[in-house]
């Protein structure tokens, strides 16, 4: 497992950096810039990198939350840090879609879609590791240039070719933390409808069910989502809610033995 | 980037594959609601293994494999083989590798010839095929 103190490094590393060339490094044709609006600066607390990038996204989706309520659920004192695990976790556990991303491809694909994204950055060196969470709010190739905010009252400006580095020694691991009824730009369909059965399971049934709705809208020839929002509203215990639900997902697929299972049961549960 | 595009396609085929099951599954005696994790998993590695099974029997896919010199029913028994997490890991890798063009199509036609390629050990396109020689 990866752990992090969440220390601030400066970026000496720029020197001998070869540059950024979006046209190798990136299979799409991202605009030369991008801008997130309305992300807030939040300055950590000690070792709170997690927290607070989490906070500073949640935040930006217009939630009232604090590093300190999100440290209560990701943070790892004996550790000095925040395992990648927690971040996912913990995100989840406040009521939010997280996905994971691993490429600039995604990267620049969220945010070009105006979503902020968590990424995990060694800004020391591979021996001396120096962990630490940011969140990019933006870029701009021409000038060379990635904003990250990092914990700090100030904006963190970052050279592609630096932040590359402490990227990619961080395994290009990114987090697009949002909330359920909004969709990331860079996953897919199963990733999604995995990420929407996790919010079931650490009970966060509301959101369950928005995201499948969301989901739904999105993707309407998939019965999963229609089978989930049923499983989401039976655990709210709205029965005829989730019998509708159910009914729709029979009628996208009648072959589904687990749809007329549970179409049975709700059936059942409310006759009875 | 939909990962479902290609699901798509295997979703309608899949349906066919889901009636041999319904048969099986539907006398289930239910003591609570079946939860959602486990269908997903199931539905979304069959709809992707039977979006592959039904590429490499194409004719156009099984006239590559036989120029290979490669025995199409022999393609599919290595094809059969492969795990769920394998098949998962192959699709995620295509995915990342066809640049987001749309994977169902001609990029999508190449990369099962390489996966039938790889699993006969003539090439080694995807990370998972561990090819002894």
């Amino acid at each position: 497992m990866k752990r992090f103190a969440c220390l601030l490094a400066l970026c000496w590393l720029a020197a001998c950096a070869p540059p950024f060339d979006p046209d190798e490094r990136l299979s799409f044709d991202a605009p030369t810039r991008a801008q997130i609006e309305g992300v807030p600066l939040i300055q950590q607390a000690d070792f709170f990198c997690g927290p607070t990038s989490i906070a500073m996204v949640m935040q930006w989706a217009g939630a009232e939350i604090t590093q300190e309520e999100v440290a209560a659920l990701a943070f790892s004192p004996g550790a000095g840090g925040t395992y990648l695990a927690d971040m996912i976790g913990s995100s989840r556990r406040l009521g939010q879609l997280a996905v994971e991303i691993d490429n600039f491809d995604q990267l620049l694909t969220e945010v070009t879609a105006g979503h902020p994204v968590i990424v995990f950055q060694n800004l020391g060196f591979s021996v001396v590791p120096v962990w630490h969470y940011g969140v990019v709010t933006g870029y701009d190739f021409a000038r060379d240039e990635v904003y990250l905010n990092s914990g700090q009252q100030d904006q963190m400006v970052m050279p592609f070719a630096v932040f590359e580095r402490t990227w990619r020694r961080g395994d290009y691991w990114g987090l697009v933390v949002l909330p359920p009824d909004q969709l990331p730009a860079s996953a897919g369909e199963a990733e999604v409808l995995s990420a929407a059965a996790a919010l079931e399971r650490v009970a966060q049934y509301e959101a369950a069910e928005t995201l499948y709705e969301t989901g739904a809208a999105n993707w309407p020839d998939n019965w999963l989502w229609q089978f989930g929002l049923g499983n989401a509203r039976y655990a709210q215990g709205d029965l005829r809610g989730a019998r509708q639900a159910l009914r729709r997902a029979r009628s996208i697929d009648p072959t589904i033995p687990e749809v007329r299972a549970n179409l049975a049961f709700v059936e059942s549960e409310i006759g009875g | 980037m939909g990962f479902l595009n290609l699901s798509k396609k295997g979703i309608a085929i899949a349906l066919s594959a889901q009636i041999v099951l319904a048969t099986q599954a539907v006398t289930m005696a239910q003591a609570e609601m079946l939860g959602t994790d486990a269908a997903i998993s199931k539905y979304t590695a069959l709809a992707n293994r039977n979006a592959l099974m039904d590429e490499i029997q194409r004719d156009e896919i099984r006239a590559e494999i036989e120029a290979l010199g490669v025995d199409p029913a022999e393609a599919e028994a290595r094809l059969a083989a492969l795990s769920d997490a394998e098949i998962a890991t192959m699709l995620t890798q295509m995915e990342n590798d066809s640049a987001g063009a749309d994977i169902v199509g001609t990029i999508f036609t190449i990369f099962v010839i390489l996966l039938v390629t790889d699993l006969l050990c003539f090439t080694r396109f995807f990370n998972f095929t561990r090819c002894v020689r």
